[in-house]
């Protein structure tokens, strides 16, 4: 099964992200597409997944971003799956992405007298701590044995 | 429990079913539930048999308690029963500090008067508790104490803060010499600044006896023959019973139709909100009412400006334009809109903004919006673990109520006594809260729920109809429970 990614890149001094316009595409085996299909309801799951796999960092490091140890990505869209709105969420933004907001972040929202906007700085609040879980940072590969020495694969050593 | 009180309320109650040819059982028959459940307010059998044997702990320690309202009372009292030694001091600076808020809708229908829900502060002391007669003004959490307006210095090892919010009419243009009020005390420049005006609010308990007079006044003028404009409103700021602004409609409504001059009255209710009520139920059963009883109401209006003397209300009216496509998003952009409007009136009751006193606010023990932050289950504060706060001044959603303290001061003081014990705090909040939505004289609407924002009914009826059952219980049932169960740290 072939699965369609997008990333955004963060900006570390700017506390930004950019969207990378590149699509790509990455083939999953039988098993991994086992697990998607097990987790592509459940979004953040999904994301999770991935992001602790390491055929999918590996893919990353070596087809997606290569020779970019160091840098910050994170994942903006899986197939139809949208994570935009984690890194470009503003208090203008729809009602459908503050309703997904107030569910995650357990928000209540005591539509009585609380505006949007107000509710709209408390998910930004909130967002500041959940952008920097789903930060992918690109990193050399580490065995995991004793000796602890360092994976041939990578291009550039540590001293 | 006083069971002589409550006997009198009871046989006030029986001379009402009477008079309808009822008799008090055939009341509860009707409704569903026991006498005694009814007392109580929908407790539980299960929850009414722990009342009767609390634990009692050996923890020590000294417990200071800002504010002796219900909440503040309510708390000390229990912690009183759940204590061997206990140690506990209030400060609270208002001689009527207990007063039967709740009953301030019904003063401003004529229904009760404002003596009868006047109860003063040292009547409801617990034995062994010292009171302070003093306001506290500064707050010292690094140290372990408060400083009063008369300069003491109270150290603490554990700090309930139960100080209650302040009604923020200084807020409103053209009402800022009204200052400041709190429910109870001295609102003598509030109801100067108000005067005859035909402006009103029931959030004061002399404000509520203001209230009556100025409805009948208008009342009268609607019977006369003369079109008479009856305005409302509802803030943009958390307020004390969500259901209170809109009570105060149907009593006006139900006063008008009594004395025949409804065709001659417009009622139209103006809320910040976008909606009759948060728990979507109450919402459908009260649109549904307003429709059927012929009263406007217009959403996203905030009340920002009152000119008394051309008796016009100014709005701040609030809607929603589709904005531009966010490419990033994927999506359209939602742009917030406002203008003013100016709208006359004759009678106009203010619900007003309501906000965490300043001293609060501006200490360590504030949020950024003044309230206290706690977990909102345990209602200890997110910073300082020996602190705990109830009520109105907590930072907790829907949490403004008596039927809210009512579930939370015994979390407040499980929790607390479980601190002190060094044990893992065991009580959480749900969130509970009940609010009798007077619908008309004669009728409520009992809206039971919690964080679930789904109705959680104590009773075995249709919450969403408006029964008579509940219009006793609000009148004769509710004041008794809270005045002689909730203070004395049982119901």
């Amino acid at each position: 099964m072939q699965v369609k990614f997008e990333f955004v890149i963060y900006d570390e001094s700017l506390d930004k992200f950019e969207q990378d316009d590149v699509v790509y595409l990455l083939e999953l085996n039988d098993e991994q597409t086992q697990t998607y299909n097990l987790l592509k309801d459940r979004d953040l799951y999904l994301y999770n997944w991935f992001k602790e796999s390491e055929f999918f960092t590996t893919w990353i490091k070596e087809k997606v971003y290569p020779h970019s140890i160091g840098k910050k990505i994170a994942i903006s869209v899986i197939n139809d799956i949208l994570f935009l709105r984690f890194y470009f969420f503003k208090v203008t933004s729809g009602d459908t992405h503050y309703e997904y907001f107030k569910k995650l972040f357990n928000i209540f929202h005591e539509a009585n007298w609380q505006d949007r906007e107000e509710v709209g700085e408390q998910i930004l609040e909130r967002l500041v701590v959940e952008r920097q879980e789903l930060i992918i940072e690109l990193k050399e590969n580490i065995t995991k044995n004793s000796d602890s020495q360092l994976n041939e694969s990578d291009s550039e050593t540590s001293k | 429990m006083d069971y002589k009180y409550i006997n009198k309320m009871l046989a006030e109650m029986d001379k009402d079913l009477s008079s309808k040819g009822l008799s008090r059982r055939d009341a509860m028959k009707l409704a569903g539930i026991s006498g005694a459940s009814l007392i109580m307010g929908g407790a539980s059998s299960a929850e009414a048999s722990t009342e009767a044997a609390p634990a009692i702990s050996a923890a020590k320690g000294k417990i200071v308690i800002v504010g002796g309202g219900l909440a503040g009372m309510s708390t000390a009292a229990r912690l009183t029963l759940n204590l061997a030694n206990p140690d506990i001091t209030v400060i609270e600076p208002q001689a009527l500090s207990v007063s039967y808020q709740p009953g301030q809708t019904l003063v401003a229908a004529g229904i009760w008067d404002e003596k009868d829900i006047a109860y003063k502060r040292d009547d409801f002391v617990p034995s062994g508790v010292k009171i302070i007669k003093d306001k506290v003004i500064g707050f010292d959490p690094n140290h372990n104490s408060v400083t009063t307006a008369s300069g003491e210095t109270v150290s603490y090892d554990y700090l309930i803060v139960a100080a209650g919010l302040q009604l923020d009419f200084e807020r409103i243009k053209g009402l800022e010499a009204a200052g400041r009020a709190y429910s109870s005390g001295d609102n003598s420049k509030l109801l100067k600044v108000l005067g005859d005006s035909g402006v009103c609010s029931i959030y004061t308990a002399e404000g509520s006896t203001k209230t009556w007079e100025q409805m009948q006044k208008y009342v009268a003028q609607a019977k006369s023959g003369k079109k008479t404009q009856f305005v409302f409103t509802d803030p943009d700021t958390p307020v004390k019973c969500g259901g209170a602004p809109k009570k105060i409609v149907y009593l006006t409504n139900s006063r008008l139709k009594e004395a025949g001059a409804r065709k001659n009255a417009e009622l139209t209710y103006y809320p910040n909100g976008g909606l009759m009520f948060g728990i979507p139920e109450f919402h459908d059963a009260i649109l549904e009412q307003f429709k059927r009883e012929d009263i406007k109401w217009h959403y996203r209006h905030n009340l920002v400006e009152v000119e008394l003397e051309n008796k016009i209300a100014v709005f701040d009216s609030k809607w929603q334009e589709k904005g531009k496509w966010d490419p990033m998003m994927r999506d359209f952009e939602v742009i917030a809109k406002h203008e003013k409007l100016r709208v006359p009136y004759d009678f106009l009751h203010i619900t007003p903004p309501q906000i965490a006193p300043r001293e609060i606010g501006d200490s360590d023990i504030g949020s950024a919006a003044g309230w206290v932050p706690v977990n909102k289950e345990t209602l200890q504060h997110i910073k300082f673990p020996n602190i705990f706060a109830i009520g109105d001044i907590a930072q907790v959603p829907m949490g403004k109520t008596g039927g809210s303290v009512r579930k939370q001061y015994k979390v407040l003081v499980d929790n607390l006594i479980a601190k002190m014990e060094g044990k893992k705090m065991p009580s959480k909040y749900a969130g509970y809260t009940v609010c009798p939505l007077i619908t008309s004289i004669g009728t409520v609407m009992l809206a039971e729920f919690d964080w679930t924002v789904k109705p959680t009914p104590s009773f075995p009826l249709d919450p969403l109809v408006e029964r008579w059952v509940f219009w006793l219980m609000k009148v004769y049932a509710l004041k008794p429970m809270t005045m002689y169960g909730m203070l004395s740290g049982r119901a």
